[in-house]
């Protein structure tokens, strides 16, 4: 996730990211003081506690604000003074850089569940079992269990990203008279048939330097295989030259080894940008969208409306006028559900994705007041009506989301049976090289190939997790 | 040279010796005023060196490994492809940015506007190289729509080579005959109708994967069945695709469109040409006075020209054919279109500065030996190769080993603009210690080992250099 975002701002021009950030920084630092005003009220101070926990995350600029806002009721309540401070795309470096260092902040929100592992192993967390009481129950079973270390819960969940996402553009779907959505693998392909005879190209692969392709091809393999096997894959407990590997591969020859399905076939792929793949589907007025579809997390939506005010969740446009392709009319956006290949409807459940897990390096009162208040509902609300988030909190109603997409994909999150993290992620110093390879397979998609690329990754992993191992 | 002076006076400790002598104190003083900046030097250049070298030495988990790093990286190949392009760097760049230097420092010399003409070529290196390559991944981009210089081919070779109606993208995977709906042939990129047909006959060719926006363009409206006409041979070429039934083929439907301005060939019994007639906005046509015989229709293969839809030149495929070679020789030999992209793109960012080097160089050349040689009746190609050249020699030198040390350690250029398809095959030493030491895992030793090879690698140029600015002091 913090990659694809990382690759997502190089994209950025310099100086939209230089405006951007100023603009964020004035946020945060108005946002500052703001929650410092607060804190002094006298009001506040009537109540009790006080003091202050220090907290890193990774969410700047508008996501700071966001954040900040969902901390401001905890602050007038308790006259706790939250100091955040945003560590970017670096929060787990600088976590275990800063624990190592001896001066950890008092609660640190990581997008990597690996490093709770790490951090938990080495007695570093605070175990939060007895500060959240029946909090605990405000996540599912999945949940839990990503953020325990042998048994034991460390962590809490705020933010969550879903990658079990195809996004569509409804009229294009209207256009070649596709009614419904596929629920299989197999019907995706079929509908791509369609949507070419209706002379629609299907699909805006994502290629950039490799890890949407990894994202897609671990949907799959995730729904062939099974969370169990995933997992013991991303832990390289079974080998690159397993055959369900090779299933995942053929799955998705199955639709790269189509070049016609693809938006300039494999060349216009091997080419195809984040986010500019997305804009393909979804385009910003006056150019018409050029495919149906691109497979992506939901990340995708801050691409798609900030390409277009016009553009609606869902597939009833602007004033309850018919969705169009043209965006300078009623576009409309929506996704279904990665669609598991027949057979595997088991697995469907299952989703892979990402999410930011709160954890107590310092174990004072202030720090387990705060991430009491995290395990609520209430902050994942406050930025939920923002928008830009969505919350593997149970507890979080469905109507705090601003439309029915995003409710949609908040409940995928919370109703998911398994939840596994982008195995990529997982992959350590040979996850770049990971995305190479996938990149091969789509210049080359055939059986042959699939063959030669498992053994280069399975020899790959091995140096990655030998020297891993020596740790 | 700093480095070099500075420590050698503190390790001759100030004795305090009764009537200290003059050069002596000035000394002291000189040292005293040197301190902070060798300090600086100590802390920011010679303390990271010590300690990259001794990193080198140690694995990721800080145990010692002695030269194990180092045996990893000359025994696998992951060092080869970063290796070559360091060469093809070396190799090229430092060439070109001298010729193109002197060629415009002797240029603006004498055009008018030179100072405008400067400017231009100097303005390159006020922009980071980050902006300079994202300006240069879109003047290259694969879109012709975005890239110029796939626009400017597009542009000569649809002059040559006009695109069709119905643009059929095959390089993309598209085929003609993926166009023919059931029952009708394809061939040679035309499209054939299977019935043979009489004159009085009528007949239906259906197409699919018609875009709606290429319909939308030509102003198609939906099809009509065609009226038999005698001695006429009459038909309807139509979108055989109908969003109210999507799998229904060759039944026309008022939601599907004829296809307009579509050239259509009447082949005899032989296979040639006998008539051409275009489709109306309908998608209907019509021979007429057609002599009695059999005949097929055709759909001509120029409908689906679809014309130069982009080259990716900072694609990683190979300029060099190294066919069947082994896969380290291939590695070796192979150079990808990707570097030429990339050392255009630095030349347009670096012949500024070494114009303006080579510029200084040749202003303060002495005048006199070029009227001299004038005067002796050198023509001006003799007195630029004779004369000039070998007086400038000693710049172009500077600027060249400069060049090779700025693209030995050629880094940001690269992470910049390799997309993601051709970054392996763009691979240099510099982005090879990133990725070990940042991206992804941190192999802080790993790293640490390409980085002391890259810098042995330097070091020759680096001393010549210095040499060379020390000679030309004295």
């Amino acid at each position: 996730m913090r990659n694809q975002l990382r690759s997502a701002r190089l994209a950025v021009l310099g100086t939209a990211v230089a405006t951007v950030s100023l603009i964020g920084a004035t946020a945060g630092v108005s946002g500052l003081a703001a929650t410092a005003g607060a804190a002094r009220a006298p009001h506040a101070r009537a109540h009790k506690a006080g003091g202050s926990v220090s907290v890193w995350g990774e969410w700047s600029t508008t996501e700071q604000a966001s954040f900040l806002a969902a901390v401001k009721p905890f602050e007038q309540s308790t006259g706790i003074t939250v100091n955040y401070s945003s560590k970017g795309s670096n929060m787990d470096t600088a976590v275990e850089a800063a624990v190592a260092g001896g001066k950890p902040p008092d609660v640190a929100f990581v997008p990597d569940p690996g490093t709770l592992d790490t951090l938990a192993s080495q007695g570093k967390l605070t175990p939060l079992a007895p500060v959240l009481g029946p909090l605990v129950k405000n996540y599912g079973p999945a949940w839990t269990k990503l953020a325990s270390y042998h048994n034991k819960l460390y962590g809490v969940w705020y933010k969550a990203a879903n990658k079990n996402t195809v996004w569509y553009n409804p009229a294009l779907f209207k256009e070649a008279g596709i009614s419904s959505t596929p629920t299989t693998w197999q019907q995706l392909l079929t509908d791509s048939a369609t949507l070419q005879a209706a002379g629609v190209t299907p699909v805006s692969l994502c290629t950039d330097i490799g890890w949407p392709v990894a994202d897609l091809w671990q949907n799959l393999y995730l729904k062939s295989a099974g969370a169990a096997n995933y997992n013991a894959l991303a832990a390289h407990k079974i080998p690159w030259t397993n055959p369900t590997v090779t299933r995942a591969f053929d799955l998705l020859g199955q639709l790269v080894g189509h070049p016609s399905y693809l938006l300039g076939g494999t060349q216009g792929s091997l080419a195809n940008k984040y986010p500019n793949c997305v804009d393909k589907v979804f385009p910003k007025p006056g150019t018409m969208p050029q495919a149906a579809m691109v497979i992506e997390a939901d990340f995708v939506v801050s691409e798609i409306t900030g390409n277009s005010a016009n553009y609606t969740a869902g597939t009833t446009g602007k004033g309850g006028k018919a969705c169009t392709a043209n965006p300078s009319q009623t576009p409309c956006y929506d996704f279904f559900p990665f669609p598991a290949p027949a057979g595997s409807a088991k697995n469907a459940s299952a989703l892979q994705g990402a999410g930011d897990v709160g954890m107590i390096l310092n174990d004072t009162p202030q720090a387990r007041a705060f991430l009491k208040y995290m395990a609520t509902a209430k902050p994942a609300e406050i930025w939920a009506r923002r928008g830009g988030l969505t919350s593997p909190n149970k507890t979080v109603p469905l109507s705090a989301y601003p439309d029915p997409v995003t409710r949609a994909d908040a409940k995928e999150l919370v109703d998911a049976s398994g939840f596994v993290f982008s195995l990529d992620d997982l992959q350590g110093s040979w996850e770049p090289q990971l995305w190479q390879d996938m990149l091969n397979f789509v210049k080359t998609p055939t059986k042959a190939n699939i063959a030669s690329i498992e053994r280069t990754m399975q020899s790959q992993a091995n140096t990655a997790f030998a020297k891993a191992g020596k740790k | 040279m700093t480095l070099v002076h500075a420590p050698s006076p503190a390790t001759t400790p100030a004795r305090p010796r009764p009537g200290r002598s003059r050069p002596l104190r000035r000394h002291a003083w000189s040292l005293l005023f040197l301190a902070p900046a060798a300090v600086w030097l100590a802390v920011v250049v010679i303390y990271p060196v010590f300690a990259t070298i001794r990193y080198s030495l140690f694995n990721d988990s800080g145990s010692f490994v002695g030269l194990s790093n180092y045996k990893n990286l000359f025994t696998t190949n992951s060092l080869l492809i970063p290796f070559r392009n360091n060469v093809i760097w070396v190799v090229i760049f430092p060439f070109f940015v001298t010729v193109f230097g002197l060629v415009f420092a002797v240029l603006s010399e004498r055009i008018r506007w030179a100072t405008a003409f400067k400017a231009i070529i100097v303005m390159p290196i006020v922009f980071s190289t980050t902006a300079s390559a994202l300006v240069w991944t879109n003047i290259f981009d694969l879109d012709p729509h975005v890239g110029a210089v796939n626009a400017a081919v597009q542009a000569v070779s649809d002059w040559f080579n006009p695109p069709g109606a119905y643009p059929v993208d095959t390089a993309a995977g598209q085929t003609v005959a993926a166009l023919a709906s059931a029952g009708d042939r394809s061939a040679n990129g035309a499209i054939l109708s299977t019935a043979t047909v009489h004159p009085g006959d009528t007949v239906r060719l259906g197409l699919i994967g018609i875009s709606p926006l290429t319909l939308q363009r030509l102003g198609a409206k939906p099809p009509r069945q065609p009226t038999a006409a005698p001695g006429s041979i009459t038909g309807v070429v139509w979108r055989d695709f109908s969003p109210a039934h999507p799998t229904d083929r060759s039944t026309l439907y008022p939601d599907e469109q004829g296809l307009p301005m579509l050239h259509l060939a009447l082949l005899g019994a032989g296979g040639s040409s006998v008539a051409s007639t275009t489709t109306d906005t309908r998608g209907l046509f019509r021979f007429s006075g057609v002599p009695p015989g059999t005949y097929r229709v055709q759909v001509v293969p120029s409908n689906f020209q679809a014309g130069f839809t982009g080259t990716f030149w900072l694609g990683p495929q190979s300029l060099t054919p190294t066919g069947s070679a082994s896969q380290t020789a291939q590695a070796l030999l192979s150079v990808p279109l990707i570097d030429v992209g990339m050392i255009i793109a630095y030349l347009w960012i670096w012949s500024g500065f070494s114009m303006v080097l080579i510029g200084a160089g040749l202003s303060a050349l002495d005048r006199q030996v070029l009227e001299a040689a004038r005067v002796d009746g050198a023509t001006e190609w003799q007195t630029f190769r004779r004369v000039t050249m070998p007086l400038l020699a000693p710049v172009l030198t500077v600027v060249f080993v400069t060049a090779v040390i700025n693209v030995l350690k050629i880094f940001d250029i690269v992470v910049n603009m390799a997309p993601g398809a051709s970054q392996q095959q763009a691979n240099t030493l510099a982005l090879q210690i990133y990725n070990s030491g940042f991206s992804g895992g941190i192999h802080t030793g790993l790293a640490s080992a390409i980085a002391v090879i890259l810098f042995v690698l330097v070091v020759p140029a680096m001393v010549w250099n210095l040499k060379k600015l020390r000679a030309s002091n004295t």
